[in-house]
């Protein structure tokens, strides 16, 4: 072997990874040749201070910009606002679907929690201690989030009330009447248990219920918008359920 | 380490994940986050030598998947499309920066540090700072290279897709940064070629 010839294997051997007669070969080679040898040490020294390199964290409040971002962003299926003709839509179609987007965020660290109680490790949300006061405060925020959101959700739909269908209206009321006695029973029963699990979780359930029915009131009203009455039908049935 | 050519397991697992995202839970997108928020991080800051836009930088990668992740059909691992993301948005800053500054595209390209032939090791010990601004001279592929294999660990097949490039191109783009990182250590050209 050359000095030459090395060059081509010289990345292999560094990091390890010849067969084990290449190997050899390189170092028959390393024992004559002191350039190569020095040049061999140098690259492995380089080769294991960069592994040390030190690694850095983002800032703690990242997560919580990139949240907030992502608020603002189209849902990346579903996207009510990437339709064709949606120039021509009420603002206050927008303004709805960025409402629940926004409700949807607000949620996350209760939806966070109920994916670690599942089991997903990828979070590492189990690094702040849960105590009592912790879950309640959390589930109060949430739900002032989310009675905002829907407040103004309501004010803007009231200003186009000719966009919904009188048997929609009348269902839709209906079922926002069933999930808000939910809504209520869980609460009570969370503030006599503040920590049980069934009454987190029932309280959750509502919540997400809610939010659900409201988001296929959008895309319902999308669908009559853009005249897709099959649709339109599928999404009626479902909301009727 | 994910791999290029995730398992049948991975890319179920992968895909599920995304289908996640796609209905918007939040928790997932959360996940995607917590498991490789540190290392582009510190890819990101290398790569564009913007410490104090790091943090930008890491928004702008997300929000990117987060725009993009309809697009991810499982040909390669999430993370391994995550990265090559990552790159791609960073070597656009950098392109980006260079235009500004009215530069040719392929100047990063120098400078070229002399070759060293030293009968005896002439890096006896690497410091952090030096070795961190002598990653910063590196042409910028291989400066990325060189970050994927030897700071943050990938494979030369994980880098090369991540870089959209041959395993082969990642092993030579890799030996090339070594090399002139020993030139510039050797010849203290680091401080010269920052200013």
């Amino acid at each position: 072997m050359t000095c030459d010839s090395l060059r081509e294997t010289l990345v292999d051997y560094v990091d390890g990874r010849l067969e084990p007669a290449e190997t050899r070969d390189v170092e028959r080679h390393l024992e004559v040749c002191d350039n190569c040898s020095a040049l061999v040490t140098d690259l492995r020294t380089i080769r294991a201070a960069a592994f040390m390199l030190d690694r850095h964290q983002p800032a703690p409040e990242a997560w919580t910009r990139l949240q907030a971002a992502i608020a603002s962003e189209p849902a990346p299926k579903n996207r009510l606002l990437a339709m064709p003709g949606r120039a021509n839509w009420p603002v206050w179609l927008g303004a709805a679907a960025a409402l629940l987007l926004a409700t949807a965020i607000g949620l996350l660290p209760l939806m966070s929690r109920e994916a670690n109680r599942e089991g997903d490790a990828a979070t590492d949300a189990g690094e702040t201690e849960i105590t009592v006061e912790s879950v309640a405060a959390e589930f109060e925020a949430a739900e002032k989030h989310y009675q905002k959101a829907i407040d103004d959700l309501q004010t803007i739909a009231d200003k186009d009330t000719g966009e919904l269908d009188p048997q929609v209206a009348s269902v839709l009321q209906k079922n926002l009447s069933v999930i808000d006695t939910a809504i209520s029973e869980s609460r009570a029963a969370l503030k006599s248990q503040p920590a049980s699990t069934n009454a987190q979780d029932g309280l959750f359930g509502a919540l997400r219920t809610k939010v659900a029915l409201l988001q296929q009131t959008v895309e319902l009203i999308n669908e009559m918008r853009q005249g897709n009455q099959a649709e339109a039908g599928r999404k009626f049935q479902t909301l009727s359920q | 380490m994910p791999p290029s050519n995730p398992s049948s397991d991975v890319k179920s697992a992968d895909l599920e994940l995304v289908e996640r995202i796609r209905r918007g839970d939040g928790s997932a997108f959360e996940a995607l986050y917590r498991q490789h928020a540190t290392r582009l991080y510190n890819l990101a800051s290398r790569m564009t030598g913007a410490k104090g836009e790091a943090d930008v930088l890491l928004q702008d990668i997300f929000l990117l998947a987060y725009r993009k992740i309809a697009s991810f059909r499982g040909e390669s691992s999430l993370g391994t499309w995550l990265y090559r993301l990552a790159m791609n948005h960073c070597l656009d800053v950098l392109r980006n920066r260079q235009t500004r500054m009215g530069q040719q595209t392929d100047s990063l390209d120098e400078p070229e540090a002399p070759p060293v032939a030293s009968p005896v090791p002439i890096l006896s010990a690497v410091s952090r700072i030096d070795l961190e601004r002598a990653i910063a001279a590196l042409p910028p592929a291989c400066r990325a290279a060189f970050l994927l294999h030897d700071v943050e660990g990938f494979g030369h097949q994980e880098v090369g897709t991540m870089l959209g490039v041959s395993e082969g191109t990642s092993k030579s783009q890799v030996h090339k940064a070594r090399m002139r990182i020993r030139g510039y250590l050797a010849h203290g050209l680091v401080k010269k070629v920052e200013s």
